[in-house]
Protein backbone atom coordinates (compact mmCIF):
# COMPACT_ATOMS: atom_id res chain seq x y z
CA UNK A 1 0.00 0.00 0.00
CA UNK A 2 2.83 2.41 0.94
CA UNK A 3 4.48 1.82 -2.44
CA UNK A 4 1.25 2.67 -4.21
CA UNK A 5 0.86 6.14 -2.66
CA UNK A 6 3.67 7.82 -4.66
CA UNK A 7 2.39 6.21 -7.85
CA UNK A 8 -1.16 7.43 -7.22
CA UNK A 9 0.19 10.92 -6.43
CA UNK A 10 2.32 10.84 -9.59
CA UNK A 11 -0.64 10.06 -11.82
CA UNK A 12 -2.78 12.57 -9.96
CA UNK A 13 -0.11 15.23 -10.62
CA UNK A 14 0.12 14.26 -14.29
CA UNK A 15 -3.67 14.38 -14.63
CA UNK A 16 -3.68 17.78 -12.96
CA UNK A 17 -1.26 19.14 -15.59
CA UNK A 18 -3.65 17.92 -18.31
CA UNK A 19 -6.58 19.62 -16.57
CA UNK A 20 -4.60 22.84 -16.24
CA UNK A 21 -3.68 22.71 -19.93
CA UNK A 22 -7.32 22.12 -20.90
CA UNK A 23 -8.65 24.89 -18.65
CA UNK A 24 -5.99 27.52 -19.38
CA UNK A 25 -7.50 29.23 -22.45
CA UNK A 26 -11.06 29.18 -21.09
CA UNK A 27 -10.68 29.88 -17.42
CA UNK A 28 -7.26 29.63 -15.78
CA UNK A 29 -5.41 32.28 -17.78
CA UNK A 30 -8.08 34.81 -16.82
CA UNK A 31 -8.03 33.62 -13.20
CA UNK A 32 -4.24 33.85 -12.94
CA UNK A 33 -4.26 37.27 -14.65
CA UNK A 34 -6.94 38.52 -12.25
CA UNK A 35 -4.88 37.27 -9.31
CA UNK A 36 -1.86 39.24 -10.56
CA UNK A 37 -4.04 42.30 -11.16
CA UNK A 38 -5.50 42.06 -7.64
CA UNK A 39 -2.08 41.72 -5.98
CA UNK A 40 -1.92 45.48 -5.37
CA UNK A 41 1.07 45.98 -7.64
CA UNK A 42 1.77 49.26 -9.39
CA UNK A 43 4.09 50.37 -12.17
CA UNK A 44 7.15 52.25 -10.92
CA UNK A 45 6.48 56.00 -10.85
CA UNK A 46 9.52 56.67 -13.05
CA UNK A 47 7.48 55.14 -15.89
CA UNK A 48 3.87 55.83 -14.85
CA UNK A 49 4.40 59.35 -13.47
CA UNK A 50 3.10 58.40 -10.05
CA UNK A 51 -0.24 59.26 -8.46
CA UNK A 52 -2.57 62.15 -9.26
CA UNK A 53 -2.40 65.10 -6.84
CA UNK A 54 -4.93 67.51 -8.33
CA UNK A 55 -6.81 68.35 -11.52
CA UNK A 56 -7.50 71.78 -13.01
CA UNK A 57 -10.46 72.08 -15.38
CA UNK A 58 -9.96 74.45 -18.31
CA UNK A 59 -12.19 75.30 -21.25
CA UNK A 60 -12.77 71.79 -22.70
CA UNK A 61 -9.61 70.19 -21.39
CA UNK A 62 -8.04 69.23 -18.06
CA UNK A 63 -4.61 69.73 -16.56
CA UNK A 64 -3.74 66.81 -14.29
CA UNK A 65 -0.89 67.40 -11.84
CA UNK A 66 0.81 64.37 -10.30
CA UNK A 67 2.57 64.01 -6.98
CA UNK A 68 6.35 64.54 -7.13
CA UNK A 69 8.35 61.46 -8.11
CA UNK A 70 11.50 60.98 -6.09
CA UNK A 71 13.68 58.17 -7.45
CA UNK A 72 15.10 55.38 -5.33
CA UNK A 73 18.63 55.62 -4.04
CA UNK A 74 20.47 54.17 -7.06
CA UNK A 75 17.82 54.84 -9.70
CA UNK A 76 19.34 56.76 -12.60
CA UNK A 77 16.71 59.49 -13.01
CA UNK A 78 16.18 62.98 -11.57
CA UNK A 79 13.17 63.82 -9.36
CA UNK A 80 10.29 65.31 -11.38
CA UNK A 81 6.64 66.27 -11.41
CA UNK A 82 4.36 65.03 -14.18
CA UNK A 83 1.67 67.23 -15.70
CA UNK A 84 -0.83 65.85 -18.23
CA UNK A 85 -2.95 67.89 -20.66
CA UNK A 86 -5.97 65.93 -21.90
CA UNK A 87 -7.85 65.42 -24.19
CA UNK A 88 -5.54 66.50 -26.97
CA UNK A 89 -8.47 67.17 -29.32
CA UNK A 90 -9.66 70.01 -27.04
CA UNK A 91 -6.28 71.71 -26.66
CA UNK A 92 -5.81 75.08 -28.40
CA UNK A 93 -3.22 75.49 -31.16
CA UNK A 94 -0.87 77.09 -28.64
CA UNK A 95 -1.06 76.06 -24.99
CA UNK A 96 0.12 78.74 -22.58
CA UNK A 97 -0.55 77.87 -18.95
CA UNK A 98 0.68 78.94 -15.53
CA UNK A 99 0.27 75.99 -13.18
CA UNK A 100 0.39 75.53 -9.41
CA UNK A 101 2.24 72.22 -8.99
CA UNK A 102 2.47 71.98 -5.20
CA UNK A 103 -1.05 73.16 -4.33
CA UNK A 104 0.03 76.23 -2.31
CA UNK A 105 -2.10 78.60 -4.40
CA UNK A 106 0.88 80.12 -6.23
CA UNK A 107 1.89 79.32 -9.79
CA UNK A 108 5.10 77.29 -9.96
CA UNK A 109 5.72 76.91 -13.70
CA UNK A 110 4.77 78.58 -16.95
CA UNK A 111 4.25 75.91 -19.62
CA UNK A 112 4.05 76.72 -23.35
CA UNK A 113 3.88 74.46 -26.36
CA UNK A 114 2.39 74.52 -29.84
CA UNK A 115 0.18 71.60 -30.86
CA UNK A 116 1.33 69.94 -34.04
CA UNK A 117 -1.35 67.40 -34.95
CA UNK A 118 0.34 66.06 -38.09
CA UNK A 119 0.93 62.27 -37.90
CA UNK A 120 4.39 61.49 -36.56
CA UNK A 121 5.06 65.08 -35.54
CA UNK A 122 7.20 65.40 -32.41
CA UNK A 123 6.05 67.75 -29.70
CA UNK A 124 8.47 70.26 -28.17
CA UNK A 125 7.80 72.84 -25.49
CA UNK A 126 9.14 75.18 -22.82
CA UNK A 127 8.79 75.37 -19.06
CA UNK A 128 9.76 78.55 -17.24
CA UNK A 129 10.19 77.94 -13.53
CA UNK A 130 8.35 80.56 -11.44
CA UNK A 131 9.46 78.80 -8.26
CA UNK A 132 13.11 78.08 -7.46
CA UNK A 133 12.23 74.48 -6.66
CA UNK A 134 11.79 73.64 -10.34
CA UNK A 135 14.10 73.74 -13.34
CA UNK A 136 13.28 75.62 -16.53
CA UNK A 137 13.22 73.65 -19.78
CA UNK A 138 13.75 75.18 -23.21
CA UNK A 139 12.71 73.44 -26.43
CA UNK A 140 12.41 70.02 -24.84
CA UNK A 141 10.92 66.90 -26.48
CA UNK A 142 11.57 63.31 -25.43
CA UNK A 143 14.95 63.94 -23.76
CA UNK A 144 14.63 61.70 -20.68
CA UNK A 145 12.20 60.27 -18.15
CA UNK A 146 12.58 63.42 -16.03
CA UNK A 147 12.34 66.11 -18.69
CA UNK A 148 9.90 65.63 -21.50
CA UNK A 149 7.10 66.97 -23.68
CA UNK A 150 5.44 64.03 -25.46
CA UNK A 151 2.13 63.43 -27.19
CA UNK A 152 0.67 59.96 -26.67
CA UNK A 153 -2.80 58.35 -26.45
CA UNK A 154 -4.78 61.63 -26.50
CA UNK A 155 -2.56 63.18 -23.81
CA UNK A 156 0.32 65.60 -23.70
CA UNK A 157 2.67 64.48 -20.95
CA UNK A 158 5.05 67.06 -19.52
CA UNK A 159 7.68 66.20 -16.92
CA UNK A 160 9.31 69.05 -15.02
CA UNK A 161 12.50 68.23 -13.08
CA UNK A 162 13.23 69.65 -9.68
CA UNK A 163 16.07 72.16 -9.50
CA UNK A 164 19.34 70.25 -8.84
CA UNK A 165 19.79 72.03 -5.51
CA UNK A 166 16.32 70.91 -4.37
CA UNK A 167 16.70 67.45 -5.88
CA UNK A 168 19.77 66.76 -3.70
CA UNK A 169 17.81 67.45 -0.49
CA UNK B 1 24.76 17.93 -30.78
CA UNK B 2 25.22 14.52 -32.28
CA UNK B 3 22.61 13.79 -34.87
CA UNK B 4 19.65 12.16 -33.18
CA UNK B 5 18.87 8.70 -34.40
CA UNK B 6 15.58 8.27 -36.19
CA UNK B 7 13.52 5.64 -34.49
CA UNK B 8 11.95 2.77 -36.40
CA UNK B 9 9.36 4.32 -38.73
CA UNK B 10 6.67 1.87 -37.69
CA UNK B 11 6.84 2.44 -33.93
CA UNK B 12 3.03 2.55 -34.07
CA UNK B 13 0.54 1.75 -36.77
CA UNK B 14 -1.16 4.52 -38.72
CA UNK B 15 -4.60 3.87 -37.22
CA UNK B 16 -3.37 3.82 -33.62
CA UNK B 17 -1.20 6.91 -34.18
CA UNK B 18 -4.20 8.70 -35.72
CA UNK B 19 -6.36 7.73 -32.76
CA UNK B 20 -3.77 9.06 -30.32
CA UNK B 21 -3.54 12.26 -32.37
CA UNK B 22 -7.31 12.81 -32.40
CA UNK B 23 -7.43 14.79 -29.09
CA UNK B 24 -4.76 17.20 -30.37
CA UNK B 25 -6.55 17.57 -33.73
CA UNK B 26 -9.80 18.44 -31.93
CA UNK B 27 -7.97 20.78 -29.56
CA UNK B 28 -6.33 22.58 -32.50
CA UNK B 29 -9.72 23.04 -34.17
CA UNK B 30 -11.15 24.37 -30.92
CA UNK B 31 -8.26 26.81 -30.44
CA UNK B 32 -8.54 28.24 -33.94
CA UNK B 33 -12.34 28.34 -34.27
CA UNK B 34 -12.47 32.03 -33.21
CA UNK B 35 -9.89 32.84 -35.92
CA UNK B 36 -12.37 31.79 -38.61
CA UNK B 37 -14.75 34.53 -37.45
CA UNK B 38 -12.18 37.10 -38.59
CA UNK B 39 -12.67 38.62 -42.04
CA UNK B 40 -8.99 38.18 -42.97
CA UNK B 41 -8.46 35.37 -45.52
CA UNK B 42 -4.74 35.44 -44.67
CA UNK B 43 -5.57 34.61 -41.06
CA UNK B 44 -7.84 31.77 -42.21
CA UNK B 45 -5.01 30.33 -44.31
CA UNK B 46 -2.59 30.75 -41.38
CA UNK B 47 -4.97 28.99 -38.99
CA UNK B 48 -5.61 26.05 -41.35
CA UNK B 49 -1.86 25.69 -41.97
CA UNK B 50 -1.13 25.69 -38.22
CA UNK B 51 -3.88 23.16 -37.44
CA UNK B 52 -2.45 20.82 -40.09
CA UNK B 53 1.14 21.56 -38.98
CA UNK B 54 0.65 20.99 -35.24
CA UNK B 55 -1.58 17.95 -35.73
CA UNK B 56 0.76 16.50 -38.34
CA UNK B 57 3.81 16.88 -36.10
CA UNK B 58 2.00 15.26 -33.19
CA UNK B 59 0.96 12.40 -35.44
CA UNK B 60 4.59 11.87 -36.42
CA UNK B 61 5.59 11.86 -32.74
CA UNK B 62 3.06 9.13 -32.15
CA UNK B 63 3.95 7.21 -35.29
CA UNK B 64 7.74 7.28 -34.92
CA UNK B 65 8.14 7.42 -31.14
CA UNK B 66 10.56 10.31 -31.62
CA UNK B 67 9.86 13.58 -29.82
CA UNK B 68 12.86 15.79 -30.43
CA UNK B 69 13.03 16.01 -34.20
CA UNK B 70 9.31 16.76 -34.68
CA UNK B 71 9.24 19.23 -31.81
CA UNK B 72 12.27 20.93 -33.31
CA UNK B 73 10.43 21.60 -36.58
CA UNK B 74 7.68 23.42 -34.66
CA UNK B 75 10.13 25.22 -32.41
CA UNK B 76 12.39 26.50 -35.19
CA UNK B 77 9.35 27.63 -37.20
CA UNK B 78 8.14 29.51 -34.11
CA UNK B 79 11.55 31.08 -33.55
CA UNK B 80 11.89 32.35 -37.11
CA UNK B 81 8.27 33.36 -37.75
CA UNK B 82 7.65 35.15 -34.44
CA UNK B 83 9.96 38.09 -35.26
CA UNK B 84 8.34 38.44 -38.71
CA UNK B 85 4.90 38.96 -37.19
CA UNK B 86 6.11 41.01 -34.22
CA UNK B 87 8.38 43.36 -36.16
CA UNK B 88 5.76 43.89 -38.87
CA UNK B 89 3.17 44.84 -36.25
CA UNK B 90 5.62 47.24 -34.59
CA UNK B 91 6.56 48.90 -37.86
CA UNK B 92 2.89 49.16 -38.89
CA UNK B 93 1.97 50.76 -35.54
CA UNK B 94 5.02 52.94 -34.92
CA UNK B 95 7.04 53.00 -38.12
CA UNK B 96 10.05 51.62 -36.27
CA UNK B 97 11.26 48.68 -34.16
CA UNK B 98 12.48 50.99 -31.44
CA UNK B 99 10.23 51.89 -28.55
CA UNK B 100 10.01 55.65 -28.04
CA UNK B 101 9.97 57.12 -24.54
CA UNK B 102 6.33 58.27 -24.87
CA UNK B 103 5.24 54.65 -25.39
CA UNK B 104 7.15 53.65 -22.26
CA UNK B 105 5.59 56.32 -20.03
CA UNK B 106 2.12 55.53 -21.34
CA UNK B 107 2.57 51.83 -20.44
CA UNK B 108 2.53 50.59 -24.03
CA UNK B 109 5.57 48.29 -23.87
CA UNK B 110 4.44 44.68 -24.49
CA UNK B 111 5.48 42.54 -21.52
CA UNK B 112 8.06 39.87 -22.21
CA UNK B 113 8.32 36.90 -19.84
CA UNK B 114 12.13 37.19 -19.90
CA UNK B 115 11.91 40.22 -17.61
CA UNK B 116 10.08 38.28 -14.87
CA UNK B 117 13.13 37.59 -12.64
CA UNK B 118 14.02 41.32 -12.64
CA UNK B 119 10.63 42.12 -11.16
CA UNK B 120 10.70 39.73 -8.21
CA UNK B 121 12.33 41.77 -5.44
CA UNK B 122 10.75 45.21 -6.14
CA UNK B 123 7.36 43.49 -6.49
CA UNK B 124 7.82 41.49 -3.29
CA UNK B 125 9.12 44.29 -1.09
CA UNK B 126 7.66 47.47 -2.59
CA UNK B 127 4.77 46.12 -4.70
CA UNK B 128 6.38 47.95 -7.58
CA UNK B 129 6.79 46.68 -11.11
CA UNK B 130 10.01 48.03 -12.62
CA UNK B 131 8.85 47.69 -16.21
CA UNK B 132 7.28 50.33 -18.49
CA UNK B 133 4.16 48.29 -19.29
CA UNK B 134 0.62 48.20 -17.96
CA UNK B 135 -0.71 45.77 -15.37
CA UNK B 136 -4.09 45.32 -17.06
CA UNK B 137 -4.55 45.00 -20.82
CA UNK B 138 -5.32 48.20 -22.71
CA UNK B 139 -6.39 48.93 -26.26
CA UNK B 140 -2.83 49.95 -27.13
CA UNK B 141 -1.16 47.14 -25.14
CA UNK B 142 -3.02 43.82 -24.98
CA UNK B 143 0.17 42.05 -23.82
CA UNK B 144 -0.13 43.40 -20.29
CA UNK B 145 1.86 42.22 -17.29
CA UNK B 146 -1.09 40.39 -15.64
CA UNK B 147 -1.99 38.55 -18.87
CA UNK B 148 1.56 37.48 -19.68
CA UNK B 149 2.44 36.42 -16.13
CA UNK B 150 -0.86 34.51 -15.93
CA UNK B 151 -0.02 32.73 -19.16
CA UNK B 152 3.53 31.99 -18.07
CA UNK B 153 2.33 30.59 -14.74
CA UNK B 154 -0.12 28.21 -16.43
CA UNK B 155 2.62 27.02 -18.79
CA UNK B 156 5.02 26.54 -15.91
CA UNK B 157 2.58 24.37 -13.97
CA UNK B 158 2.04 22.16 -17.01
CA UNK B 159 5.58 21.83 -18.32
CA UNK B 160 8.13 23.28 -15.87
CA UNK B 161 11.39 24.07 -17.62
CA UNK B 162 10.02 22.51 -20.82
CA UNK B 163 8.81 26.08 -21.46
CA UNK B 164 12.28 26.59 -22.93
CA UNK B 165 11.78 23.96 -25.62
CA UNK B 166 8.05 24.19 -26.39
CA UNK B 167 7.03 27.80 -25.76
CA UNK B 168 9.94 30.25 -25.83
CA UNK B 169 9.93 31.77 -29.31
CA UNK B 170 13.48 33.01 -28.82
CA UNK B 171 14.98 29.55 -28.26
CA UNK B 172 13.77 28.44 -31.67
CA UNK B 173 16.09 30.91 -33.39
CA UNK B 174 19.24 29.46 -31.89
CA UNK B 175 17.96 25.91 -32.28
CA UNK B 176 17.64 26.74 -35.98
CA UNK B 177 21.22 27.98 -36.19
CA UNK B 178 22.45 25.02 -34.10
CA UNK B 179 20.91 22.66 -36.62
CA UNK B 180 22.67 24.04 -39.71
CA UNK B 181 26.12 22.42 -39.50
CA UNK B 182 26.45 18.65 -39.68
CA UNK B 183 29.18 18.53 -37.05
CA UNK B 184 30.17 20.85 -34.26
CA UNK B 185 33.29 22.92 -34.99
CA UNK B 186 33.79 23.49 -31.26
CA UNK B 187 33.27 20.27 -29.35
CA UNK B 188 34.94 20.79 -26.01
CA UNK B 189 32.94 23.06 -23.75
CA UNK B 190 33.74 23.65 -20.12
CA UNK B 191 30.91 22.18 -18.01
CA UNK B 192 31.17 25.17 -15.66
CA UNK B 193 29.59 27.27 -18.44
CA UNK B 194 26.22 25.93 -17.34
CA UNK B 195 26.60 27.86 -14.07
CA UNK B 196 26.75 31.25 -15.83
CA UNK B 197 22.94 31.63 -16.22
CA UNK B 198 22.60 31.27 -12.43
CA UNK B 199 25.21 33.97 -11.89
CA UNK B 200 23.44 36.25 -14.40
CA UNK B 201 20.11 35.49 -12.72
CA UNK B 202 21.48 36.54 -9.34
CA UNK B 203 23.02 39.64 -10.91
CA UNK B 204 19.83 40.81 -12.69
CA UNK B 205 17.63 40.11 -9.66
CA UNK B 206 19.86 42.07 -7.28
CA UNK B 207 20.85 44.91 -9.60
CA UNK B 208 17.28 45.39 -10.89
CA UNK B 209 16.13 45.75 -7.28
CA UNK B 210 18.96 48.17 -6.53
CA UNK B 211 18.54 50.52 -9.48
CA UNK B 212 14.83 49.94 -10.13
CA UNK B 213 15.34 49.09 -13.77
CA UNK B 214 14.79 45.85 -15.71
CA UNK B 215 18.54 45.35 -16.16
CA UNK B 216 18.25 42.30 -18.43
CA UNK B 217 15.91 44.17 -20.81
CA UNK B 218 17.93 47.34 -20.79
CA UNK B 219 21.38 45.83 -21.20
CA UNK B 220 21.59 42.08 -21.73
CA UNK B 221 18.76 40.73 -23.86
CA UNK B 222 20.10 39.44 -27.23
CA UNK B 223 16.55 39.21 -28.57
CA UNK B 224 16.06 42.96 -28.50
CA UNK B 225 17.74 42.72 -31.90
CA UNK B 226 14.71 40.91 -33.36
CA UNK B 227 11.94 42.47 -31.27
CA UNK B 228 12.03 46.01 -29.92
CA UNK B 229 14.64 48.11 -28.15
CA UNK B 230 14.80 51.55 -26.54
CA UNK B 231 15.03 54.26 -29.21
CA UNK B 232 18.66 55.28 -29.81
CA UNK B 233 18.75 58.87 -28.57
CA UNK B 234 21.97 59.02 -26.59
CA UNK B 235 25.38 57.44 -26.23
CA UNK B 236 23.95 55.10 -23.57
CA UNK B 237 21.12 53.85 -25.76
CA UNK B 238 23.53 53.48 -28.70
CA UNK B 239 25.79 51.37 -26.47
CA UNK B 240 22.81 49.27 -25.37
CA UNK B 241 21.93 48.65 -29.01
CA UNK B 242 25.49 47.55 -29.80
CA UNK B 243 25.45 45.16 -26.81
CA UNK B 244 22.17 43.62 -28.02
CA UNK B 245 23.56 43.05 -31.51
CA UNK B 246 26.86 41.59 -30.27
CA UNK B 247 25.07 39.23 -27.88
CA UNK B 248 22.62 38.16 -30.57
CA UNK B 249 25.32 37.58 -33.18
CA UNK B 250 27.55 35.73 -30.71
CA UNK B 251 25.15 33.70 -28.59
CA UNK B 252 22.23 33.14 -30.95
CA UNK B 253 23.89 32.85 -34.38
CA UNK B 254 27.64 32.14 -34.35
CA UNK B 255 28.14 30.00 -31.25
CA UNK B 256 25.10 27.75 -31.85
CA UNK B 257 26.39 27.22 -35.40
CA UNK B 258 29.89 26.35 -34.15
CA UNK B 259 28.91 24.23 -31.14
CA UNK B 260 25.52 22.80 -32.19
CA UNK B 261 24.34 23.81 -28.72
CA UNK B 262 21.76 26.38 -27.65
CA UNK B 263 24.44 28.62 -26.20
CA UNK B 264 22.22 31.54 -25.17
CA UNK B 265 19.75 29.21 -23.44
CA UNK B 266 22.37 26.98 -21.87
CA UNK B 267 25.10 29.42 -20.94
CA UNK B 268 23.50 32.85 -20.62
CA UNK B 269 19.72 33.08 -20.19
CA UNK B 270 18.77 34.04 -16.61
CA UNK B 271 15.10 33.33 -17.31
CA UNK B 272 16.06 29.77 -18.27
CA UNK B 273 17.88 29.37 -14.94
CA UNK B 274 14.83 30.77 -13.14
CA UNK B 275 12.58 28.37 -15.04
CA UNK B 276 14.80 25.43 -14.00
CA UNK B 277 13.56 25.85 -10.44
CA UNK B 278 10.06 24.88 -11.61
CA UNK B 279 11.32 21.50 -12.81
CA UNK B 280 11.17 20.60 -9.12
CA UNK B 281 7.37 20.97 -9.02
CA UNK B 282 6.66 19.41 -12.41
CA UNK B 283 5.84 15.69 -12.40
CA UNK B 284 7.65 14.87 -15.65
CA UNK B 285 11.35 14.29 -16.15
CA UNK B 286 13.90 12.30 -18.14
CA UNK B 287 15.62 9.42 -16.35
CA UNK B 288 18.22 6.81 -17.30
CA UNK B 289 17.74 3.08 -16.93
CA UNK B 290 21.12 2.08 -15.49
CA UNK B 291 20.57 -1.56 -16.44
CA UNK B 292 20.52 -0.61 -20.13
CA UNK B 293 22.92 2.37 -20.11
CA UNK B 294 26.37 1.62 -21.54
CA UNK B 295 27.83 5.09 -20.80
CA UNK B 296 28.35 5.80 -24.48
CA UNK B 297 27.73 9.56 -23.81
CA UNK B 298 25.67 9.93 -27.00
CA UNK B 299 22.95 11.57 -24.89
CA UNK B 300 25.47 14.02 -23.45
CA UNK B 301 26.55 15.04 -26.94
CA UNK B 302 22.94 15.34 -28.08
CA UNK B 303 21.82 17.54 -25.18
CA UNK B 304 21.54 21.12 -26.51
CA UNK B 305 22.08 22.80 -23.14
CA UNK B 306 24.60 20.49 -21.40
CA UNK B 307 21.95 19.37 -18.92
CA UNK B 308 23.69 16.03 -18.52
CA UNK B 309 26.97 15.17 -16.83
CA UNK B 310 28.75 11.83 -16.41
CA UNK B 311 27.80 11.90 -12.71
CA UNK B 312 24.15 12.69 -13.36
CA UNK B 313 23.90 9.87 -15.91
CA UNK B 314 25.49 7.48 -13.40
CA UNK B 315 22.79 8.54 -10.95
CA UNK B 316 20.19 7.98 -13.67
CA UNK B 317 19.10 11.64 -13.71
CA UNK B 318 19.42 14.83 -15.70
CA UNK B 319 20.60 18.09 -14.17
CA UNK B 320 18.11 20.71 -12.98
CA UNK B 321 18.38 22.70 -16.23
CA UNK B 322 16.92 19.87 -18.38
CA UNK B 323 14.29 21.38 -20.67
CA UNK B 324 12.72 18.05 -21.66
CA UNK B 325 13.30 18.50 -25.39
CA UNK B 326 13.78 14.74 -25.79
CA UNK B 327 17.13 14.93 -27.63
CA UNK B 328 18.76 12.46 -25.23
CA UNK B 329 15.86 10.00 -25.45
CA UNK B 330 15.91 10.09 -29.25
CA UNK B 331 19.69 9.69 -29.42
CA UNK B 332 19.92 6.71 -27.06
CA UNK B 333 20.52 3.54 -29.04
CA UNK B 334 19.89 1.32 -26.01
CA UNK B 335 16.59 2.91 -24.98
CA UNK B 336 18.15 3.71 -21.61
CA UNK B 337 17.03 7.36 -21.64
CA UNK B 338 13.32 7.39 -20.91
CA UNK B 339 10.46 9.75 -20.16
CA UNK B 340 9.48 9.36 -16.54
CA UNK B 341 6.71 10.31 -14.16
CA UNK B 342 8.13 11.20 -10.75
CA UNK B 343 7.01 8.73 -8.09
CA UNK B 344 6.78 5.78 -10.47
CA UNK B 345 9.47 3.21 -11.17
CA UNK B 346 12.05 4.18 -13.79
CA UNK B 347 11.58 2.62 -17.24
CA UNK B 348 8.20 1.15 -16.29
CA UNK B 349 5.71 2.42 -18.85
CA UNK B 350 7.90 5.30 -20.11
CA UNK B 351 5.66 5.78 -23.13
CA UNK B 352 2.72 6.46 -20.84
CA UNK B 353 4.77 9.18 -19.12
CA UNK B 354 5.74 10.61 -22.52
CA UNK B 355 2.13 10.68 -23.69
CA UNK B 356 0.87 12.36 -20.52
CA UNK B 357 3.63 14.96 -20.84
CA UNK B 358 3.10 15.53 -24.55
CA UNK B 359 -0.68 15.94 -24.42
CA UNK B 360 -0.49 18.80 -21.91
CA UNK B 361 2.60 20.36 -23.43
CA UNK B 362 1.52 20.12 -27.07
CA UNK B 363 -1.92 21.47 -26.19
CA UNK B 364 -0.27 24.53 -24.62
CA UNK B 365 2.20 24.83 -27.51
CA UNK B 366 -0.71 24.78 -29.99
CA UNK B 367 -2.62 27.40 -28.03
CA UNK B 368 0.29 29.83 -27.64
CA UNK B 369 2.95 29.05 -30.24
CA UNK B 370 0.28 27.98 -32.72
CA UNK B 371 -1.49 31.32 -32.54
CA UNK B 372 1.85 33.13 -32.90
CA UNK B 373 2.58 31.01 -35.99
CA UNK B 374 -0.87 31.62 -37.50
CA UNK B 375 -0.59 35.39 -37.03
CA UNK B 376 2.95 35.45 -38.37
CA UNK B 377 1.97 33.37 -41.41
CA UNK B 378 -0.94 35.73 -42.06
CA UNK B 379 1.45 38.68 -41.79
CA UNK B 380 3.92 37.00 -44.14
CA UNK B 381 1.15 36.38 -46.70
CA UNK B 382 0.12 40.01 -46.37
CA UNK B 383 3.73 41.16 -46.87
CA UNK B 384 4.11 39.17 -50.07
CA UNK B 385 0.73 40.54 -51.24
CA UNK B 386 -0.77 37.09 -51.39
CA UNK B 387 -4.11 38.52 -50.35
Amino acid sequence: MRKRIPVVLAYAGATLTLLIAACTPFYLMGAFSSAVARAGLHIDAAYSGGTIARTYQRDGYRIVVYNPVRPHLLQGIEPFVQVVFTPVSALPAVVDERIDLDGDGLNDVHVTFAMDRRPGAKLRGNVVALNANYESLMDVGDESFSRMFVLVNNEVIVRVPFHPAVAKK
Amino acid sequence: MASTKARAPAYRGIARSALLTLPIALWSLLMFTPTFQSSSPNLHIGAVAVIVFMTGLFFMMMRTGSTYRWRRIFFVALGFLFPVGFITQLVAARGTMSIPIERMVSGDTPFCFMVTPSLILPAAFARTIVFPGSILPTASNPHSIAVMIGLWFAFTLVMGKAWCSYACFFGGIEEGFAGIAKRAKIRKLDPRLRLIPWAILLFVVLVSAAIYEPVYCMWLCPFKTVTEFPAVRSLTSALQFVVFIVLFAGLVVVLPFLTKKRTQCGFFCPFGAFQSIFNKINPFEIRFNREKCVDCTLCQSACPTMALSAESIREGKTLLNCMKCGACVDSCKKDAAVWHLKGTEVAVKPERARLLFLYGTWAMATMFGGSVLANSLATTLHLIHWN
